[in-house]
């Protein structure tokens, strides 16, 4: 979900860039939120190919990303976009699930290691 | 929503820069003044001859007006940047079956009305000839005969001037030069110039039209020398383009004193007495007097002459030995008044300085009352301000008599920069005037009203016009010293000019914090309603939004606006003017907005409204300005409702 969402925050940032009808014909706030995109597309690429990432670096990630969707989403709302908004709150759910879902893999692993002792 | 926004932009400390650009803008003339246009054409800038920009259009309405859509766009491909710097603030006319407009690169394009579609193209070749004032224009002017020849061209009109001080004249049909008007379809206007000539005159506003006569202003520059080119206004045969008359708006004794004083702004004619109403600029240097102390009553003033003579009827001066750049800026909106059950001829002249001067246009004298009120004294050596100013309390100003407060948004994420700066100047309301320690304008040159004017529904007699809140910080700059830091340059960084001649340097200062935002609190522009039957304001909102790299600012914040309204009959006023490149339809009751949509670039002239075959159009001409935002375009956007 935040890769799908953060292919949609960076094709409406360069659909807006060179639109003239979207009243943000190349300005600096969609160059920011193509870059926010493209910065949570790899981050969450990371999160998704490097399952065996060290702790360190999945606090890391995490944050990062929710950092982005925070930032982007209030950018999207002083653009007027709902486009990026949308795809924020899209991208936010998958935070949401990723996080839920690995504290609760942790959890498992918690209770096997606790098993095996 | 609103609040949150604000909040939010605390929070981030967002650096709006909001203002950042705030640098540094008919009825035929046979038709009487009740009833504006029937034929819901749109013949002059200013919807026609009186200004009124009023259309008796009635299907679209505060109803419908949320289905509007766009109905045909036209891109002239006039627009440039860099060298080729365009300011278009046309409005398109609608007359003769045909919209016509003129582009900043001095081209006239006919067009469809209904399609978009472009009859011919005229080109006066001006392009490629010298820009002392760069690329800039406002329009076209109509003009037809009463009488006209069979089968003779050039009995219906179209003009453009240039920047080099040449007035074009084409056939109104087929876009050919007409060969009987001045050289070959060409008037030198610039050649009448013969006193203290420093540059070539700019023909930026079309002219206005009484009968075979064109009343034509001229644009300049006031800010560089102490003496330039004397305000002129000219009476020109529409036909031949022969000189009948000239109005020399400067006393002959003061011709080596000071200079402008010009005419840039329309000009408004009144069909049945034949009067035409000049409002006419500020003297150059434009913030230094100390040379130019005699008395000269036609300066920054509205002048009312004899269209067909030339010849002075009466002259109000509306701001005393102008040491601000208030020019009287924008052409006077003619109505008739009902007051206490009696019909008074008269006159809006709005103003930079947010006054409304409600004058009787046969007389000058006052409908609403001017008073002469104190203001501060000058502090500068050999300046010597005026020691009143006139003031009217009704119609209410369109900003208040003291500069907003410093903005504890800017200042704290400035580190208290603003207030700093603010302590350091002179601030004491209405014409502080300029010093060398430095001044807050309030208003300053840009005012308050910018020159697009007011539009009035003159069947009810409400007014809207858009104002803005800009103050600015005016320094002067001792010869010595300035001629030490920019030498002999007659413009420098940091708003520097040299009013070269006269004993002070200027330096113009947006009043703005290290980061761009304005020191000062919204609002940074109003859209204002008024009865002018009673003066009473009927609401004022803020209007438009601030856009800066993208980002809008609250509406609450409002704009700086460049542009004005025009009204229809069936109550919705229709303006662009603001900065985040959003054209309205504004409930003309409330003033709620009912519709906006996205143009290409600011819309900074009022559109056209005309009824073409059963469907009314809805015309701006989305030109952009470099005093709002870097956004510039070419686009011709018109809008109706769904067929």
């Amino acid at each position: 979900m935040i890769i799908l969402a953060s292919l949609i925050v960076m094709a409406i940032s360069v659909y807006d860039y060179y639109s003239p009808e979207t009243g943000l014909i190349g300005t600096g706030g969609v160059e920011t939120t193509a870059v926010a995109g493209l910065l949570m597309l790899l981050a969450s690429l990371t999160l998704a190919l490097k399952p065996n990432r060290g702790r360190f670096l999945q606090g890391f990630l995490i944050v990062s990303i929710l950092l982005d969707i925070l930032l982007s989403s209030v950018a999207g709302y002083f653009l007027e976009s709902p486009v990026i908004m949308a795809a924020e709150a899209v991208a936010l759910i998958g935070w949401l699930v990723n996080v839920i879902g690995d504290a609760a893999d942790r959890s498992i692993e918690t209770d096997e290691v606790e098993d095996e002792d | 929503m609103k609040t949150e926004k604000k909040l939010i932009l605390a929070a981030l400390g967002f650096t709006a820069a909001a203002a950042a650009a705030l640098l540094s803008f008919s009825a035929t003339a046979q038709n009487g003044l009740a009833g504006g246009s029937d034929s819901q054409t749109w013949d002059a800038f200013g919807g026609n001859q009186q200004a009124q920009k009023y259309s008796t259009a009635t299907q679209i309405t505060p109803d419908n007006a949320k289905n509007l859509k766009k109905a045909w766009e036209l891109h002239t491909g006039d627009v440039g940047s860099g060298a080729h710097y365009t300011t278009w603030g046309a409005t398109p006319l609608f007359v003769n079956n045909t919209v016509y407009v003129g582009t900043p690169f001095y081209k006239i394009f006919a067009v469809e009305p209904d399609t978009g579609k472009t009859k011919w193209v005229y080109d006066s070749g001006a392009l490629g000839k010298s820009q002392n004032q760069g690329l800039k224009n406002r329009g076209v002017a109509y003009w037809a005969a009463a009488a006209p020849a069979a089968g003779q061209s050039c009995q219906k009109m179209v003009y453009i001037g240039t920047m080099q001080g040449e007035l074009h004249g084409v056939d109104a049909d087929t876009g050919k030069p007409c060969a009987g008007f001045g050289k070959n379809g060409v008037v030198d206007v610039n050649a009448w110039l013969t006193t203290n000539s420093k540059w070539k005159i700019g023909l930026i506003q079309p002219p206005a039209v009484y009968k075979d006569t064109l009343i034509l202003g001229w644009a300049g520059d006031d800010w560089t020398l102490k003496t330039e080119n004397p305000g002129t206004v000219y009476g020109i045969d529409a036909r031949t383009g022969a000189l009948k008359w000239t109005f020399n708006i400067i006393p002959p004794d003061q011709l080596n004193n000071t200079g402008t004083a010009n005419v840039w702004a329309g000009i408004s004619v009144d069909p049945e007495t034949g009067l035409a109403f000049l409002p006419v600029s500020s003297p150059s240097p434009n913030y230094y007097g100390g040379d130019r102390l005699k008395e000269m009553p036609y300066v920054t003033a509205t002048v009312a002459v004899k269209a067909e003579t030339g010849e002075v009827v009466w002259a109000r001066q509306l701001v005393h030995h102008d040491i601000w750049d208030v020019d009287i800026n924008s052409a006077p909106t003619l109505l008739d008044i009902d007051k206490n059950g009696q019909k008074i001829p008269a006159l809006i002249q709005a103003t930079k300085m947010g006054f409304l001067f409600v004058l009787n246009r046969n007389t000058g004298e006052p409908v609403y009352p001017i008073v002469e009120k104190p203001v501060p004294a000058s502090d500068v050596p050999g300046e010597v301000a005026s020691r009143t100013q006139p003031y009217v309390a009704t119609p209410r100003p369109t900003i208040p008599d003291t500069s907003p407060p410093v903005s504890m948004l800017a200042d704290i994420t400035s580190f208290g920069q603003c207030s700093r700066w603010k302590a350091r100047l002179r601030d004491e309301g209405r014409y502080t005037p300029p010093s060398i320690k430095g001044s807050i304008a309030w208003p300053a040159t840009v005012g308050g009203v910018e020159w697009g004017g007011g539009a009035v529904d003159p069947t009810t007699n409400t007014y809207v016009v858009n104002s803005d809140h800009v103050p600015q910080v005016y320094t002067l700059i001792p010869r010595a010293e300035a001629d030490k830091l920019y030498g002999d340059k007659l413009r420098g960084a940091g708003g520097y000019a040299a009013q070269a001649g006269s004993a002070y340097g200027f330096k113009l200062e947006n009043f703005l914090n290290i980061w761009g935002m304005p020191c000062w609190e919204p609002p940074y522009g109003t859209l204002l309603s008024y009865d002018m039957n009673t003066g009473k304001l009927n609401w004022e909102k803020p209007f438009g939004q601030v856009q800066k790299y993208g980002f809008y600012m609250p509406e609450s914040w409002g704009s700086v606006t460049i542009g004005a309204p025009v009204i229809t009959k069936s109550g919705v006023v229709f303006i662009g003017a603001s900065m985040d490149s959003r054209v309205r339809a504004v409930d003309l009751k409330t003033g709620n907005v009912l519709w906006k949509h996205i143009v290409d670039a600011p819309a900074v002239a009022q559109p056209a409204v005309y009824t073409y075959k059963g469907r009314q159009y809805v015309v701006f001409a989305a030109g952009g300005n470099g005093i709002l935002t870097p956004r510039l375009s070419d686009q011709l956007v018109a809008f109706a409702l769904p067929n």
